[in-house]
């Protein structure tokens, strides 16, 4: 095998590896910026509160992050304030313990409900539940992060 | 209907979406592309001392495809992934180049006037599974039908595996293979998406009840309440039973390694972990004692060379193999796939490409392999914590567990790292059955990844509500 031919074919190998190496290095350098965006994002939450259909405010599709304590209710000092004809003030708290969240009603006059049914003491909730307070119906789903 | 202030673009019309371009995937795929060129020249160079590719019309087909796929994701202007796709691709075009550089007479089949060799059919299947993948990626947008029919899933599959059983062509001695007319197929490799499918939408239904309703064991181990597992545990003592009986040791290992996954991530308990490996060393122990073939795996992982000729054969040329190779490979088609005429890796288009790859393109190829195993996996752990719902995410997670476990268990195996159990390389090896699953895999995670997509119908209420609205039982 003459000198020229051999020179091509290593060239052509090593250029082959290099080149493998950079399409990753390239697919890497997507990954990570797609991971710092996420960090920075400011709905990175524990949790959100969708808004499925609702009679006045919240308006339907709005999305709320939540804490890991987020109070439900018509007075202006909940988390979410909840303005439905049938909401008491002080209506339900959401709480993040541990590992899921919790949905508590807070004695209220017309109740809570998670997927149709009345809220009893404290409730675990999983994401993609829905609860309804008056006809203020809201879906918890997972933050982003 | 009140829209924010700031879009003030025409709405789409229905039915027709508006195109999204996707730069970021665009040149990733071109990179890619470049990259196997340079490979098909280096292989065609070093077969006819000319510089031209190897296979010329198979790379252009290959680059079309990809850009084909590019393109009506582009059309289809949904939100999905741009990583993914060339990372499947990039692992895709390798095994292409590999089975090209193998002898095209190891696997010839007729199809109406052609004759194909195994690159050619290796780069038929591709271009099914391409269009498999886009059509999932565009077309999935509801979950609902996935998680609901969650049983129905696992008996077809179970039901598939269960007909191979029984009707199955015996190949190698292990029957695996299901053929119906002309067309064959492995359905272990399907039933493991399906398996997974099942897998989540369980573990998301009863997550909060296997994570705090907990049963105290022994002291202070606690697990989940018993007849909350009974059902999973019944669906994968099923799918181990069948597999392990057909000999297919790698699904087994495959399916129980992606089950402690999901389960851990669903609960989040170490214990439930470190209970399961307990529980699979007490099962492999009991198959070893059981099964002779089992054994046998055993004792050629430990001394290869105690029957060199014939039980360790294999795994010492793929060991030889990896050797020649040393830190570059001997480059494409400078490797040794024949020796007077013969294979010395038999399986080697199946079962060994990772050794191909270590030949001729040395360990700096086989680590450019795995990690765009890593870059799939990191991928869509990604897209299953950014999903929204439980399902959505444990399915993610699964998804990618699965590709990712598979490499690891068939690496490891060609590397004498772990026991050789014979399961196919994601997206290299050649198969029609392993690249259509995977396929399926890189389409759900595609669709998955879709934040925009149309939101859920609410879910059904919970079990108890349902039991106490109709005393009459269950609806």
């Amino acid at each position: 095998m003459d000198a020229g031919l051999n020179l091509a074919l290593w060239v052509l190998r090593f250029a082959f590896l290099a080149l493998l190496w950079i399409a990753l290095a390239l697919m890497a350098r997507a990954l990570l910026r797609d991971v710092r965006a996420a960090s920075r994002d400011p709905a990175a939450s524990l949790g959100r509160l969708v808004v499925v259909a609702s009679s006045g405010q919240p308006a339907p599709g709005a999305v709320f992050a939540l804490d890991a304590v987020t109070t439900l209710g018509r007075d202006l000092g909940s988390s979410v304030v909840v303005d439905d004809p049938y909401a008491s003030a002080e209506h339900a708290v959401l709480t993040f313990r541990g590992r899921a969240w919790y949905v508590e009603d807070l004695r209220s006059t017309n109740g809570t409900q998670v997927n149709g049914a009345p809220v009893v003491g404290v409730t675990t909730l999983a994401y993609g539940d829905e609860i309804r307070i008056g006809d203020v119906r809201l879906r918890l789903e997972r933050g982003r992060g | 209907m009140t829209g924010f202030a700031g879009d003030l673009r025409a709405p789409a019309l229905p039915g027709f979406p508006r195109p999204r371009p996707r730069p970021r995937e665009l040149g990733l795929l071109v990179a890619v592309v470049v990259a196997l060129a340079v490979g098909s020249l280096s292989l065609g160079l070093e077969r006819t001392g000319r510089l031209e590719p190897a296979d010329l019309p198979a790379l252009a087909l290959f680059a079309g495809g990809l850009l084909t796929a590019h393109g009506v994701l582009v059309l289809a202007g949904r939100r999905v992934d741009e990583i993914l796709l060339p990372a499947a691709a990039f692992l895709g075009g390798i095994g292409l180049l590999v089975m090209e550089r193998l002898p095209q007479d190891l696997l010839v089949q007729e199809v109406g006037p052609w004759t194909l060799g195994l690159g050619s059919l290796q780069l038929a299947w591709l271009g099914v599974a391409l269009a498999v993948a886009t059509a999932i990626a565009v077309a999935l947008r509801s979950d609902r039908w996935l998680r609901l029919y969650k049983y129905t899933w696992a008996a077809g599959g179970l039901a598939l595996l269960a007909l191979t059983f029984v009707f199955g062509s015996e190949v190698n001695g292990s029957r695996l293979t299901l053929q119906v007319g002309p067309i064959g197929g492995q359905p272990s490799e399907l039933l493991k998406v399906i398996l997974v499918i099942f897998f989540a939408a369980y573990l998301a239904e009863n997550r909060a009840l296997l994570a705090d309703l907990r049963v105290r064991l022994v002291g202070a181990i606690t697990v989940p309440p018993l007849p909350y597992l009974a059902p999973i545990g019944a669906m994968l003592t099923l799918a181990l039973g069948i597999v392990v009986v057909q000999r297919d040791l790698g699904a087994a290992l495959l399916f129980y390694a992606v089950f402690l996954g999901l389960l851990f991530l669903a609960t989040g308990r170490r214990t439930d972990v470190a209970l399961g490996l307990v529980l699979f060393a007490a099962g492999f122990g009991l198959l070893a004692l059981l099964f002779p073939h089992v054994q046998g795996r055993i004792a050629v992982w430990l001394d290869p060379w105690a029957d060199p000729l014939g039980d360790g054969y294999q795994l010492i040329q793929a060991l030889h193999a990896f050797a020649r190779g040393g830190l570059v490979g001997t480059g494409l088609g400078a490797g040794l796939p024949e020796i007077g005429g013969r294979l010395p890796i038999p399986a080697v288009h199946t079962d060994f490409p990772l050794a191909a790859i270590g030949e001729e393109l040395g360990m700096t190829g086989v680590a450019a392999v795995l990690a765009a195993y890593l870059v799939i996996v990191g991928r869509g752990l990604r897209i299953a914590a950014a999903a929204r719902d439980d399902f959505r995410a444990l399915l993610a997670a699964g998804l990618s567990l699965v590709v990712g476990v598979q490499a690891a268990i068939i690496a490891g195996g060609n590397l004498k790292l772990i026991p050789l159990t014979g399961i196919t390389l994601p997206f290299v090896s050649y198969g029609g059955s392993s690249l259509l699953a995977n396929a399926i895999v890189v389409g759900m995670l595609l669709a998955l990844s879709d934040r925009g997509a149309a939101p859920l119908a609410p879910p059904r209420p919970p079990r108890l509500a349902r039991l106490r609205r109709s005393p009459g039982g269950p609806s």
